[in-house]
C-alpha cells in the first residue's frame, strides 16, 4: 500500500481500460494471420539431440523450424501446403517423418506459433486455419498450458481466472499492471495481435571439396599451389559466415592406394587462407607420398564462431602491446613442423620428490594477466637445472668425485618422501662445487649403499 | 674540450657524437656492476646476445635470472621460450627466482636453430634462450634479425671456443665461474670492453 504510484509499470501504449484483451482492435493487416504453423508437442523426449535431430528432419517441410526446448518444436506450413496436398496430407507427412525416428507427436496447426504449439500441449489434435477461430477453440484449455513461473497461475486461480477464455477477457490495462507488461505481450503474440519473431532452427555446418587435378602430380611445390585454390574457396566460404576452423583435414587422394592424410590442429579458429597455406608447406615437407596425387579434398568438420580481435596500435612488445594472437601462430607454426609435443608448459605441483614437484602443461594462454603471482619462498635452494635421471658419481674417500674431488657447500637437506607408493625417496641434498667452478646440486641416499648421485646444475 | 670554441661547434645541429648515437632500448641485468660495464646500461632491448660458456652450468642462467623475473612479471609480458634446453628447466627453482610459469614455454624438437628462427621472429616472446653447439655465422645472422623483427631479447648459448670465430651478434660475452665469484668478459658490444667480477647471490 506504500508503494508509490510511479513505480508501477505501465503499459506503453496504453489501450482502451475496457478493452477485453482478445477484442481489442487488432492492427489493419496482420502478417501473422497469412501463416499457418505446426506446433508438435513431444511428451518424454529426451536430451536436445533428438529434438535437433527431428528439427532436421522436419527442413523438408519447411525452411523456417525453430526449437521450443526441452519437448516442443514449432514450423511455418502455409507455404507448403500445396506440396502435400493440403493440411490433411502434410498432417500425415509430420506423422510419418516423426514416426521415422521413433518419436509420437501431438500436433496442431494453429496461425501463431504459440497457439499452435500450446494446442499441441494440451493435446488438442486440431487445425486452426481462421484467425477467427483461434480464441474460442482455445478458451477452454486449462492455464497451465501456458508454462508461466509457478506465482503467476496460482494468483490467477484467486481472481477466479482458470481457462485461457477467462484470462482472454480481462482488461488489458490492468492485467499489465498486476501481472506483467512481459505477459501481456505473449498473450498479444498468443492471438495474433503481435507478430511472433522466431529464431529459425539452422542445421549444423561442415564443409567439404574435392578438386579434381588436370593430371596426376607429386611435386609438393604444384601440390602446394594447386591447394592455394581450394583454400581460397573455403576462406570465402568461412567469412561470409564469420566461421572459423581449429581442425582442418586435406586428403591426397591417389590411382591405387588409400588416401594420404594431413590434419592440421589450430590453436585458435582461423580463416585465412594464406595462413593455412603456409602450415600446410610445414605439413606437406614432412609427408611422403606413396604415389602420384589425382585429387585433393578439403574437409573440415567443426565450423566455429569466430570473434574478431581488435588490434592494438602498438606492435608486440612495442610500449607494452602484447603478443596474444602471434602465440597463437607461433603455436601452430612449430606443432605443424615438429609435431604436437614440439611445445609445452610448465606448471608446479605439490610434491617434495624433486622429479614430482613440476609438470608439463599445455602452452601459457597468451592473455595478459592481471595479477602477478607472489614470488616463490626463499631461503630453499633449487638448481635450475634438472636431470630427467639422477647421475651416479664416483666415490673416493668418502667424498663424491666429478673430474676432481667436489666441495660441499652448506649444511644439507634432507627429503625423505613417497613411502606410501613405489617410489620412495629418502636423501641429503647438498649443494656443490667442482673442480672448474660449477654450482652442482648432488645427494647422498639414506639407505645403504649411500650412493652419491649428480642431480642438478644451478646454471 | 673546455675550448668555448669547440663547445660552440658541439652545439650545431649537424653535428652528432659517436656517444650518443648507440641509445638503444635496454633491460637492467639485477647486478649493478654489469649494468654499468654493459653498453646502455642493461641487456639490450631487442636483438641476440651470445654467452660464451667454458662448461655447462657456469652461472649462464643465474646471470640472466633477474631480467627474465623482471620481463615475465610486466604488464603486458609475451612469453619467455626457452629452445631444446640441454636438461629440465626446474620449475620450482624458476619460481624461486621470481619468474611467473605462466610465461614459461619449452620448445623441444628436432630442428633447434629453425624452431629459434621462428620463437624470435613471432613477436610473442619477450625473450628466448636457446642453446646451440656450433651454428654458422650465416645462421646467427638470421637469429638476429629475427630478433630484432620479432622485439625479442634473444640468448644463444655457445661453447667458449667459439670466441675466436665472428659472429653478427650485437652483444657477446664469456661467462666462466672462479670460486664464489662470476666472471663476465665482454669480448663484443656497441662501444663495451673489459670484464667484471660478480660475487652470485
Amino acid at each position: 500500500m506504500s508503494v508509490p504510484k510511479q513505480s508501477l509499470p505501465l503499459p506503453q501504449p496504453t489501450p482502451p481500460v475496457q478493452a477485453p484483451l482478445a477484442l481489442a482492435p487488432a492492427p489493419a493487416a496482420p502478417a501473422a494471420a497469412r501463416e499457418l504453423w505446426a506446433g508438435l508437442h513431444l511428451p518424454g523426449i529426451e536430451g536436445s539431440g533428438s529434438l535437433e535431430e527431428l528439427a532436421r528432419a522436419l527442413l523438408h517441410f519447411s525452411p523456417r523450424v525453430s526449437l521450443e526446448p526441452p519437448d516442443g518444436l514449432v514450423l511455418e506450413v502455409r507455404g507448403s501446403l500445396p506440396l502435400f496436398a493440403g493440411l490433411s496430407g502434410m498432417r500425415a507427412a509430420l506423422v510419418a517423418a516423426c514416426t521415422q525416428l521413433r518419436l509420437r507427436p501431438r500436433l496442431a496447426i494453429a496461425p501463431t506459433p504459440l497457439a499452435a504449439l500450446i494446442a499441441a500441449r494440451a493435446g488438442l489434435e486440431v487445425a486452426i486455419t481462421e484467425a477467427a477461430q483461434l480464441t474460442g477453440t482455445l478458451a477452454p484449455l486449462s492455464l497451465s498450458v501456458l508454462r508461466w513461473p509457478p506465482p503467476l497461475p496460482e494468483r490467477l486461480r484467486r481472481i477466479g481466472v482458470r481457462t485461457l477464455g477467462a484470462l482472454l477477457r480481462l482488461p488489458r490495462a490492468g492485467f499489465a499492471r498486476r501481472f506483467g507488461v512481459a505477459e501481456l505481450a505473449t498473450l498479444d503474440r498468443l492471438v495474433g495481435r503481435a507478430p511472433e519473431l522466431r529464431t529459425a532452427y539452422v542445421p549444423h555446418l561442415r564443409y567439404r571439396r574435392r578438386h579434381e587435378l588436370s593430371c596426376e602430380v607429386d611435386s609438393h611445390a604444384w601440390l602446394l599451389n594447386e591447394l592455394g585454390g581450394l583454400l581460397a574457396g573455403l576462406e570465402h566460404f568461412l567469412t561470409g559466415r564469420q566461421l572459423g576452423v581449429m581442425t582442418l583435414e586435406c586428403r591426397l587422394h591417389h590411382r591405387n592406394c588409400p588416401p594420404s592424410r594431413c590434419v592440421l590442429n589450430l590453436a585458435s579458429p582461423s580463416a585465412q587462407a594464406a595462413h593455412l597455406a603456409a602450415l600446410f608447406a610445414e605439413q606437406f615437407a614432412r609427408l611422403a607420398l606413396p604415389g602420384p596425387v589425382r585429387a585433393l579434398e578439403l574437409r573440415a568438420r567443426a565450423l566455429l564462431p569466430r570473434v574478431a580481435r581488435a588490434r592494438t596500435l602498438w606492435q608486440p612488445g612495442e610500449h607494452g602491446g602484447d603478443g596474444a594472437g602471434e602465440a597463437h601462430l607461433l603455436i601452430e607454426r612449430l606443432r605443424a613442423r615438429l609435431g604436437a609435443e614440439a611445445i609445452h608448459g610448465l606448471t608446479l605441483r605439490d610434491a617434495h620428490r624433486p622429479e614430482g614437484s613440476w609438470t608439463a602443461t599445455e602452452p601459457p594462454p597468451p592473455a595478459p594477466r592481471t595479477v602477478p603471482a607472489p614470488a616463490g619462498a626463499p631461503g630453499v635452494q633449487r638448481p635450475l637445472w634438472l636431470l630427467p635421471v639422477p647421475q651416479p658419481l664416483p666415490v673416493q674417500g668418502g667424498l663424491p668425485q666429478r673430474g676432481g674431488g667436489l666441495q660441499l657447500l652448506g649444511e644439507p637437506e634432507r627429503i625423505e618422501s613417497g613411502w606410501w607408493d613405489q617410489r620412495p625417496v629418502a636423501r641429503d641434498y647438498y649443494a656443490a662445487r667442482d673442480v672448474h667452478g660449477v654450482r652442482l646440486w648432488v645427494f647422498r641416499e639414506r639407505h645403504p649403499p649411500h650412493g652419491w648421485f649428480l642431480h642438478g646444475f644451478f646454471g | 674540450m673546455d675550448d668555448p670554441r669547440i663547445a660552440r661547434l658541439l652545439e650545431h645541429p649537424a653535428l652528432w657524437r659517436g656517444r650518443s648515437a648507440a641509445r638503444l632500448p635496454t633491460l637492467p641485468s639485477g647486478f649493478a656492476a654489469l649494468d654499468a660495464a654493459l653498453p646502455g646500461g642493461g641487456w639490450p632491448r631487442h636483438g641476440l646476445i651470445e654467452i660464451l660458456i667454458p662448461r655447462f652450468g657456469s652461472g649462464e642462467l643465474t646471470l640472466l635470472l633477474p631480467t627474465l623475473a623482471a620481463l615475465s612479471r610486466g604488464a603486458q609480458a609475451r612469453w619467455c621460450v626457452w629452445v631444446s634446453p640441454p636438461y629440465l628447466p626446474f620449475a620450482p627453482a624458476l619460481v624461486a627466482g621470481g619468474v611467473v610459469l605462466g610465461r614459461v614455454a619449452v620448445v623441444g624438437g628436432e630442428k633447434p636453430l629453425w624452431a629459434f628462427e621462428q620463437v624470435l621472429g613471432s613477436g610473442a616472446c619477450d625473450a628466448a634462450l636457446a642453446w646451440a653447439r656450433s651454428p654458422k655465422a650465416r645462421d646467427v645472422r638470421r637469429l638476429q634479425l629475427a630478433a630484432e623483427r620479432g622485439r625479442t631479447l634473444g640468448v644463444l648459448f655457445r661453447p667458449q671456443r667459439a670466441a675466436r670465430a665472428a659472429s653478427p651478434a650485437a652483444l657477446r660475452l664469456v661467462v666462466s665461474a672462479t670460486g664464489a665469484t662470476l666472471r663476465v668478459q665482454l669480448i663484443k658490444g656497441r662501444g663495451a670492453r673489459g670484464a667484471v667480477e660478480l660475487a652470485l647471490p
